[in-house]
């Protein structure tokens, strides 16, 4: 697997997209294009958080989303409650890390010693206790409507506000193909293939995966305060189940445990969203069209559970590379119920 | 007084709903191992199909069987297609179930509408007893007697049948079931569509209710049932009971005393469990 992205050509290939969607603002001029390519990369950047969890710990968390949610408030109420200015933008930011590590360090060290229901079960239970929190805190998140704030002056030009997305996507990439391929990296997919195994080796598991929940839970954290920044706008939404959703089907359908499939999976689903609504005028069903996310997922987990760049991988390669992520990670501790 | 003889009564039938839900969640877990993330899906659709019966026909007795009826046909097509694909693992299981969830919420919106519909109470139901200053809702009696008698059905049948002592050794051990000659799948398919018989139950009692009824309450009690079945512990079916009530109980007093913090009292009665007794409060097994 470190074979295929140390390639020379891949990284090559990888540079010549970043470029090419850099420059992208200032010779197609689509206003539109240029918001819907800005949601593309936050999501790509929680879907890859998220990637980090399922595809290289093999851990499911259900409350992604108040990480998330977490950021998107924080630069909320900060833009709101003082000047929107670039020192508080980065206090909030601050601040966002700080509590998204601390949360996720709390949830993770609760649960994560647990079977893995317990931590997807307590996620899920987190993120709805957030929800409640956002909408009966009036006094600062102004319950379930929401409040609009000002941004600082340079997040204001969307072009600008564009290639700090992608800026920040591509970081966030590099970073987090560091530290897979770090040998903390290494010591988490170990335990995504085999838990019992890895602790037996001397590893202590518990700590490992902790580490996993807090840099998935910060950089779900920069997320939001990314997607909050580009509404300028922030309500109960952000806690809710379906930012969960969203990035796990971006997983999922993508590819688990690669990351570039996190990066592909958000393009999909936020163009085919975009699309699809559109179409809603056509037809009453493409309103819902999350029922066809829905059973492609399905699908998905059960036929592909590598998703696109998983299944390409194994195509070109001709040979399997590697088991795929959800797969057996945990038919091994069936013994121990 | 009379205020602690409501809110109780008003916590035990929301207990029982959630018991409902729950127990069919432990026995689940407990006998395969497979926490159904859809299971609140079938609560909805209990709801749903069984509330169009009941005014469909304006036979509320039909509408329970009707609703019933669909959770557990909902049941063993989800355990045949969909669960027993990835049985032994966790992750899939967990990943595919939500993805069940999904598609069951959206579906209601496909086939009745994304708006709440509205529930009555039949007329011989609702009102209300006076026994001295205390007013005893007539539904909310009932759905704790409907929930007692479930309760003490599925004991009986846990207890005292040939099925149940199956489905009990299949909780300990089904590798030693299945070697002594028993059809574990079967065994699991007809406690697959029990388990989401109750929850399609629990659904429908809720409509009357609540006066509600609408798509996401599926994962609104899908929430409390996870909660209720870490208390109890997992695969605990008297120990959801108990846990239910806890968390009913709770919710109402809390509900009534401080309002804000309803949930977050729940949330943190599971922490502390999870902390301390993983096991559950009244689980023998982790």
């Amino acid at each position: 697997m470190t074979k295929v992205f140390s390639n020379n050509r891949m990284n090559i290939f990888y540079m010549i997209v970043a470029l090419f969607l850099a420059v992208l603002p200032f010779v197609y001029d689509s206003r539109s294009t240029l918001i819907l390519l800005s949601q593309v990369f936050i999501f790509a950047v929680l879907a890859m958080s998220y990637d980090i969890l399922l595809g290289y710990t093999g851990i499911v968390s259900f409350g992604h989303a108040m990480f998330f949610g977490i950021g998107a408030y924080t630069v909320g109420v900060f833009m709101k409650r003082f000047e929107p200015e670039t020192s508080y933008f980065l206090l909030a930011v601050l601040v966002t890390i700080l509590l998204t590590a601390v949360v996720s360090y709390i949830v993770g060290l609760l649960t994560l010693r647990l079977k893995s229901h317990f931590y997807a079960m307590l996620t899920m239970a987190f993120a709805g206790l957030f929800l409640v929190l956002a909408e009966k805190w009036r006094t600062v998140t102004y319950g379930n409507d929401g409040f609009t704030f000002r941004v600082p002056e340079f997040l204001r030009d969307r072009t600008d506000f564009y290639l700090i997305c992608l800026a920040s996507m591509v970081i966030v990439f590099i970073l987090l193909k560091r530290f897979t391929n770090s040998p903390l990296g290494k010591v988490l997919q170990a335990i995504r293939e085999n838990e019992q195994r890895t602790e037996s080796l001397g590893y202590s598991v518990l700590q490992y995966k902790v580490i996993a929940s807090v840099v998935s839970g910060v950089l779900a954290g920069i997320a939001g305060i990314l997607y909050a920044v580009s509404l300028r706008f922030v309500n109960t939404s952000v806690f809710t189940m379906d930012i969960t959703l969203d990035a796990l089907l971006m997983t999922i359908i993508g590819g688990v445990g690669t990351l570039v499939g996190a990066i592909i999976g958000a393009g999909i689903i936020e163009f085919s969203h975009h699309w699809l609504t559109e179409l809603a005028k056509v037809h009453w069903i493409f309103e819902r069209w999350i029922i066809f996310f829905g059973i492609i997922y399905i699908l998905a987990v059960m036929f592909f559970p590598m998703g696109i760049v998983g299944s390409l991988q194994k195509l070109k390669f001709g040979r399997k590379k590697k088991t795929s992520a959800p797969v057996k990670s945990e038919a091994v501790s069936q013994g121990d119920s | 007084m009379d205020v602690l003889i409501s809110l109780s009564l008003n916590g035990l039938a929301t207990g029982m709903l959630i018991f409902l839900l729950a127990a069919g969640l432990t026995l689940i877990f407990g006998l395969m191992d497979v926490l159904n993330f859809a299971h609140g899906g079938l609560f909805a659709w209990g709801a749903y199909s069984g509330i169009w019966i009941y005014t469909s026909t304006g036979s509320f007795l039909i509408g329970i069987i009707g609703a019933i009826i669909a959770g557990m046909i909902l049941g063993i097509v989800t355990e045949r297609w969909i669960i027993k694909p990835v049985y032994g693992n966790h992750v899939q299981q967990i990943l595919i179930t939500l993805g069940l969830m999904l598609v069951l919420s959206e579906m209601l919106k496909v086939v009745w509408g994304p708006n709440q519909i509205s529930a009555t109470t039949p007329d011989y139901l609702s009102g209300s007893w006076e026994v001295g200053n205390v007013i005893i809702i007539k539904y909310r009696a009932f759905i704790i007697a409907v929930g007692f008698t479930v309760f003490l059905l599925v004991q009986f049948l846990l207890k005292k049948t040939k099925i149940g002592l199956v489905v009990r050794a299949g909780v300990m051990n089904k590798e030693m079931v299945q070697s002594l000659g028993i059809n574990i799948q079967k065994v699991f398919m007809f406690v697959f569509m029990i388990g989401a018989g109750m929850a399609a139950l629990g659904g429908m009692l809720l409509g009357p209710y609540s006066g509600v009824i609408y798509a996401d309450m599926g994962m609104e009690f899908a929430i409390l049932a996870f909660i209720v079945v870490v208390i109890g512990g997992m695969g605990s079916f008297s120990g959801s009971v108990m846990a239910a009530i806890l968390v009913g109980l709770s919710g109402s007093f809390m509900a009534y005393y401080v309002p804000d913090l309803a949930l977050a009292a729940n949330m943190l009665l599971m922490a502390v469990v999870l902390i301390f007794r993983p096991q559950g409060l009244f689980g023998a097994k982790g």
